[in-house]
């Protein structure tokens, strides 16, 4: 039976509980936007990389370089649709 | 065929390892998909016209009713590889099955959420705010809905055969979809509930 339950799952599973829990305090306790969102973004990052090296395994296989450079390059597109069209629509420049 | 006994089953060929890479690719492509609803969405959360704003709409207890539903599921996914990866059937079948059944319980929620909103009279059509969220929650509460049908699938299939090098490579990359849809919903979980109640 315990060797069903391999530690590391249930660390990463107690722990993405745990992120959550302190993410839901921006709801309860009266923060600041930025402060609020900062915790929201450590949190979602930690929990990305719970579920990105715990569960998923990315680091085991053989073309491990491949699928770093994979995610890391999706992402960084990501990043760069979302805060740029936060740039271009929302915020502007002056 | 070349096979690599040292590795775990699902990798052992180098068809299945091109596979997990190749499911690897997609999920890059995934990643950007959900950041092109993310991008519309935070463009648009307070565009919301004479239609209620995400405050008035939003309920804390089926979203983390929710976001409970999915880790666990996405926790039990974990183990139900793990099992595969000692040989072992049986907790393996016990383990993917909860985890459908938790993805059908995340949908089901999911569907008396948006049932919920639309009695309020908060449809796709009031607002570009709703618009925008619709789409962002559709997208992924259709891609776990895919994924229960995959998983159905995949389930019966390894019932039958058990663990080869083919049914192990697809329940390997049925688990990384899963995660994966576990690491959207986080995303929607912090920025989209938790932001908007904020």
């Amino acid at each position: 039976m315990k060797q069903l339950f391999p530690i590391k799952h249930v660390m990463g599973y107690v722990f993405s509980l745990i992120l959550s829990v302190v993410a839901l305090a921006v709801v309860f306790w009266d923060l600041s936007f930025v402060m609020g969102m900062t915790i929201l973004l450590a949190c979602a990052a930690i929990q990305m990389s719970v579920q990105l090296f715990m569960f998923m395994h990315i680091g085991e296989n053989g073309t491990k370089g491949a699928l770093y450079t994979n995610i890391a390059y999706a992402l960084f597109v990501g990043l760069v649709t979302v805060f740029g069209t936060l740039f271009t629509m929302i915020w502007g420049y002056r | 065929m070349k096979i690599d006994h040292s590795l775990p089953l699902e990798y052992q060929t180098e068809e299945n390892s091109n596979r997990v890479l190749g499911f690897w690719l997609f999920l890059g492509a995934e990643i950007v998909l959900f950041s092109t609803l993310f991008a519309v969405y935070f463009t648009l959360w307070n565009r919301t016209g004479s239609g209620p704003d995400g405050r008035e709409i939003f309920e804390l207890a089926p979203v983390l009713a929710e976001t409970f539903l999915l880790l666990t599921s996405s926790f039990t996914c974990g183990l139900a590889v793990h099992s595969m990866r000692l040989g072992l059937k049986k907790p393996f079948m016990v383990f993917f099955l909860i985890t459908l059944v938790l993805g059908l319980a995340f949908l089901g929620v999911e569907i008396f959420e948006f049932v919920t909103y639309v009695g309020e009279g908060a449809t796709m059509q009031t607002s570009a705010f709703l618009s925008s969220l619709f789409v962002l929650l559709g997208t992924h509460g259709a891609h776990v809905a895919l994924g229960l049908l995959w998983g159905g699938g995949l389930a019966i299939q390894i019932a039958r055969e058990g663990f080869n090098h083919g049914t192990a490579n697809k329940a390997f990359i049925f688990s990384l979809y899963w995660h994966f849809l576990d690491v959207v919903w986080i995303f929607i979980f912090s920025f989209v509930y938790l932001k908007g109640l904020m």
